[in-house]
């Protein structure tokens, strides 16, 4: 198997919050994800710092949520991808 | 008060060089926006030294001949007049270094994973710029220009042939290492162009032809790919 990319690791995090009807918490998250503990922590500090995910408090505890900026980044992902292979960026 | 003798700057050539340059800089401003998105969506690498190649040649090229034209719409062509010398070689000087910039960073954009990322780079590539943009205007030879910017070409032609080959990722629709090699030879035959003047008015407008068709090209590539 491929070694994933930076980019499709934010895709596959992001896919797996959005598969869960937008709402999951951070274990599951961590598990679906086939990250390391240290690896996850980086991508999801990115991702938060990015504004792609929200973590939502309720009375269940802390979950994480896609902002609109992840589901555009979703959207965009495969012309990202189609153009950076395009010019072998 | 009569208006600035634009009509009188645009003749003798110059309405060529101006909508040539003006077409360069209008398909890199709209390369360079058209993938704003991607490049904050992402903030990749590759995609930020892209779109800094294409601003750095809009630049390059406002520069080179479209401030003169600024100028004189604004009645601001004195200083062309104060000492056209001086006001000719810095304007050199600024064209050879944003367009030295913007090949450097075109060969990053292909580049930065291979090379250790860092900050060091950019300054090595500012300085290489301004040392090229300073040796063209103090050595005030051709055999000094060409022999500089060729001896460049020829480093970027072998890195980028050195890339493409360890290239893991292939292109599907035709190898972008054929736009990156024309695009090297483009500014290679610019820069002789600019160095020596009036050489063959045949020759000047294939360079300004061959040069409009490869932006264009290229545009048309980023459009397709962005879908915008």
């Amino acid at each position: 198997m491929a070694k994933r990319g930076k980019l499709d690791i934010m895709r596959d995090i992001l896919k797996i919050i959005r598969e869960n009807k937008n709402l999951i918490k951070p274990t599951p998250l961590l598990r679906k994800s086939n990250l390391s503990s240290a690896s996850f922590q980086e991508y999801f500090s990115e991702l938060l710092e990015k504004g792609f995910i929200r973590e939502i408090e309720d009375k269940n505890g802390k979950s994480i949520g896609l902002t609109d900026k992840g589901f555009r980044f979703l959207e965009r992902y495969q012309t990202i991808i189609s153009f950076i292979d395009e010019f072998e960026l | 008060m009569p208006g600035p003798p634009i009509g009188k700057f645009l003749v003798g050539g110059i309405g060529i060089e101006l909508v040539y340059s003006f077409i360069i800089i209008i398909c890199s401003l709209m390369i360079y926006f058209a993938t704003k998105e991607m490049d904050k969506l992402t903030s990749y690498k590759g995609i930020k030294y892209f779109r800094l190649a294409f601003l750095f040649f809009a630049l390059a090229y406002f520069f080179r001949y479209f401030i003169q034209f600024f100028l004189f719409s604004f009645n601001l062509n004195g200083i062309l007049e104060f000492s056209p010398m001086f006001f000719g070689a810095i304007q050199l000087l600024i064209f050879l270094y944003f367009s030295s910039m913007a090949i450097f960073f075109l060969l990053y954009s292909v580049m930065w994973k291979k090379w250790n990322h860092s900050k060091l780079t950019i300054v090595l590539f500012n300085i290489f710029a301004l040392i090229i943009a300073f040796a063209s205007i103090f050595f005030r030879g051709i055999f000094v220009y060409l022999t500089i910017n060729i001896i460049l070409l020829l480093v970027v032609l072998f890195i980028l042939f050195i890339a493409h080959k360890n290239s893991k990722k292939k292109s599907k629709s035709g190898s972008p290492f054929i736009i990156y090699l024309l695009l090297s030879i483009f500014w290679i035959l610019n820069i002789t162009n600019i160095l020596i003047p009036r050489f063959l008015s045949i020759y000047q407008l294939l360079v300004y032809l061959v040069s409009v068709l490869l932006f264009m090209l290229i545009l048309y590539k980023v459009l397709r790919k962005t879908g915008d």
